[in-house]
């Protein structure tokens, strides 16, 4: 064991204690009381989170990755730059601001909460699909129709599982962005974990505050995980070899 | 068989890539399409498996028109290697080569023995390869396979877009050998497009060479070293092209134009050489050598004469330039 | 819409100072995060274990909620009586910037040609000379692709800290949803978006700009 491995143990480790003393604190203070206090309160806000999470995160899934299909066929070639223009100056827009728009325009409430959030999910997911299948080799293409492939079996053996990787890191991001737009709802009137976040914060009251806090940042964390090895699970083993020899051969 | 009729490639309404190509390819012909790049040798190979379209004229497979073809159908019957990385990475070796088997709907078993009968073909061990992907081989074990698969479905017709292009020259001259084993068993028709002279002259039966969008000559090797049909074509081949043409022959055939017969009072401070040997090596030899002379041997070590420099000039003079 | 405009035109002033507030924030905190972030992705090239540590904890900070970030920050600096203001929300900014900046400078460093950096070393360049000379100008345009990033990220965030007292253009959606004055969280959300993308495209020039022409 050098040096350098050590100097980074270290640091893991008081990373760690860090974490860990935060939650000793935390509980020995018991912040985190309020879930106890009122369990069917947390499930039902928690619940909430995920429902606008998941419906809008879905229908996102659903719209973007067809549509990044549609816009890399050869036929619609030509109005690509202009959709990845667009999908990029789109995701600079704040996420707070996206809440406000979709308020100004569709009021408070629940259905105005999921719109924001559906948009918002889109452009990751969308931007990610199109450089997944844009980073598919020409030749790799042009072989498998060689030999015969139809344009569907292409796009399903070929294009899919080699972009497979670059999607599901997409919709992670979506989603992990997502979950914390989604605290953001209570604002206009969507509920969700945010309620005991913004209360919290209005009343100077930090076990509230703490009862959202850190179940939404441990959802979001641990979603993150999970896309991780789904991306793992998913991402054919050729694949990943293949990206594995192109990183060592930089 | 291969036939091209009028062939014309026409690129944004004036720009000919093709420009008028007749030929034709015989069956179990190994037929080279030999230019410099940008002379459209890949163009008309693609037009074959109509991966580019034909602007003006016919091209006919066993007579059928390619036009007239189902492409997905016509492409699955016929084998198709490109330069490099043409296998698909998500997939293993066994999936890869297999993939035009899969698609006709061949059962497990047939797909099975012929997945071994390829491996064996193109020297790889059936066993060791089946559940690797293809970033675990090497350029040279990647380009077999690219083969194998091209073989999978035994299409008579192989088009071949620079398959060895990539690999380094000491593991591409291996290759090439083994393919020319292959091809001497499995006797397919094939165009193959290539840049290197060396390559073409190496392994087709005839060569196409190609500038502009149309052929130069099309001719055996030896011819398009020997008789250059224009400036054009003996600049490409080479100034050194009838050193190159030697390499075409080998000691064997000049002790047979010479009818040298065995030769028992051997000299013995002088070096051997095989009858199987090309004549450009032995040229290369007897430069090398300090003397004038190399005993010819043949395969069970018989001497049968000498070899010097006046007598390849003379079998040059009477066999190639006499022909 | 018209509603809007006069809402905008009658209260341009206060549009303006929010506006500059909001700059403040992200500037301090994009200089800080830099001057952590730069250095540190420089040193992580030496260091492949620790690296990979540091991009790791950054890659999860990242993950973490703004708004769950502030509402964890709150009681733990309440006890040095900062929990709410300018301190948490330039906190929190300086930690979102660093997982961008550092890993685009790490990566940016890592990236250089190998052959770029052997012919400096055969031409006798100390390690310093080689960074400031040879490593650093080759990096600067995925540096700054960083920079870009957060700070597009902490114009965004910087709204949201609006909810813990940081001032800047969130008050406006915060104090236009409590008051029920859709022009005033119309306008909040119209301006800080603005500012993200003038922001986005003045960086893009810049880093246009610096990147050496041997390397477009």
């Amino acid at each position: 064991m050098n040096a350098k491995k050590v100097t980074s143990y270290v640091i893991r480790l008081i990373l760690w204690t860090l974490v860990i003393a935060f939650f000793f604190w935390a509980i020995s203070e018991n912040m985190f009381g309020k879930i106890f206090e009122e369990p069917g309160k947390f499930m039902e806000l928690l619940g909430r989170h995920l429902e606008l999470v998941s419906i809008s995160a879905g229908l996102a899934i659903l719209t973007s990755v067809p549509l990044g299909i549609l816009i890399t066929r050869p036929s619609f070639r030509r109005s690509e730059w202009l959709i990845v223009n667009i999908a990029n100056l789109g995701q600079t827009i704040p996420s707070l601001a996206v809440l406000a728009l979709a308020m100004g325009f569709l009021g408070i409430g629940l259905k105005a909460a999921i719109v924001a959030l559906y948009i918002y999910s889109l452009l990751p997911i969308l931007q990610n699909t199109i450089a997944g299948l844009d980073s598919v080799r020409p030749e790799m293409k042009d072989a498998a129709k060689g030999m015969g492939l139809t344009p569907a079996q292409v796009l399903f053996k070929i294009e899919l599982p080699a972009a497979a990787s670059s999607i599901i890191a997409g919709i992670r991001t979506a989603v992990v962005l997502n979950i914390g737009t989604a605290a953001l709802a209570y604002l206009i009137g969507g509920g969700g974990l945010g309620v005991w976040i913004f209360t919290g914060i209005q009343l100077f009251d930090n076990q509230t505050l703490i009862s959202g806090a850190v179940p939404v940042t441990l959802l979001a964390v641990l979603v993150d995980l999970l896309f991780r090895g789904i991306e793992y699970l998913l991402v054919p083993k050729g694949i990943r070899l293949a990206r594995k020899s192109a990183m060592e051969s930089v | 068989m291969i036939e091209f009729n009028d062939v014309t490639k026409i690129y944004g309404g004036d720009v000919k890539a093709i420009d008028d190509i007749s030929m034709t390819v015989e069956d179990g012909e190994f037929v080279i399409l030999l230019g410099p790049s940008g002379c459209g040798k890949t163009t008309l190979l693609r037009m074959v498996n109509q991966l580019e379209s034909i602007s003006q004229g016919d091209i006919k497979i066993q007579g059928q028109n390619v036009r007239e073809m189902d492409k997905i159908k016509m492409r699955r019957n016929t084998g198709y290697v490109i330069q490099s990385n043409g296998l698909f990475p998500n997939m293993t070796i066994e999936d890869n080569t297999m993939i035009v088997p899969d698609l006709l709907g061949w059962d497990r078993k047939k797909k099975k023995d012929r997945f071994n009968y390829l491996m064996d073909l193109v020297g790889l061990n059936p066993d060791d390869y089946r559940k690797r992907f293809p970033h675990e081989l090497s350029g040279g074990q990647q380009q077999r396979v690219g083969v194998a698969r091209a073989m999978a479905a035994d299409p008579p017709v192989m088009l071949m877009d620079e398959p060895f292009g990539a690999l380094d020259p000491i593991i591409r001259e291996k290759v090439q050998d083994e393919f020319l084993a292959i091809q001497k068993e499995v006797k397919k028709t094939i165009l193959f497009v290539s840049h290197d002279i060396d390559e073409a002259v190496r392994m087709g039966d005839k060569i196409a060479l190609l500038r502009d969008g149309k052929v130069q000559q099309f001719d055996r090797p030896s011819e398009l070293l020997i008789r250059p049909n224009n400036d054009f074509v003996s600049d490409f081949v080479g100034k050194d092209r009838v050193l190159r043409s030697m390499s075409l022959y080998s000691v064997e055939d000049l002790v047979t134009t010479f009818g040298l017969k065995n030769k028992e009072d051997t000299i013995t401070d002088t070096k051997e050489i095989s009858i199987d040997t090309s004549l450009r090596i032995a040229i290369s030899m007897l430069l090398n050598q300090e003397a004038d002379q190399l005993v010819i041997v043949d395969r069970q070590g018989q001497a049968k004469g000498s070899l010097t420099f006046d007598l390849i000039e003379k079998f040059l003079h009477q066999e190639v330039k006499g022909a | 819409m018209t509603d809007f405009l006069n809402y905008v035109q009658r209260e341009w002033g206060t549009i303006f100072s929010y506006t500059l507030e909001h700059l403040q924030l992200v500037g301090i905190a994009i200089v800080i995060a830099i001057l952590i972030g730069v250095p540190l992705g420089i040193y992580l090239t030496t260091n492949k274990y620790l690296a990979e540590t540091i991009l790791q904890v950054a890659s999860i900070i990242i993950t973490i909620p703004s708004i769950a970030l502030f509402g964890i920050m709150i009681p733990v600096l309440s006890m040095i009586g900062q929990g709410i203001g300018f301190l948490p929300a330039l906190i929190a900014l300086v930690l979102y910037s660093q997982l961008p900046i550092i890993r685009n400078t790490y990566t940016a460093i890592q990236n250089v040609d190998p052959n770029i950096r052997d012919a400096a070393k055969g031409i006798g360049m100390t390690t310093f000379q080689r960074l400031t000379k040879v490593e650093i100008p080759n990096a600067l345009p995925l540096i700054m692709a960083g920079v870009r990033t957060a700070t597009v990220l902490n114009i965004g965030i910087g709204a949201i800290a609006a909810f813990i007292g940081s001032g800047g253009l969130g008050v406006l959606i915060n104090s236009g949803i409590s008051r029920g004055n859709s022009n005033m969280v119309l306008a909040g959300a119209v301006f800080v978006s603005l500012l993200a993308l003038v922001a986005d495209f003045i960086l893009k020039f810049i880093q246009a700009r610096i990147t050496p022409k041997g390397i477009k």
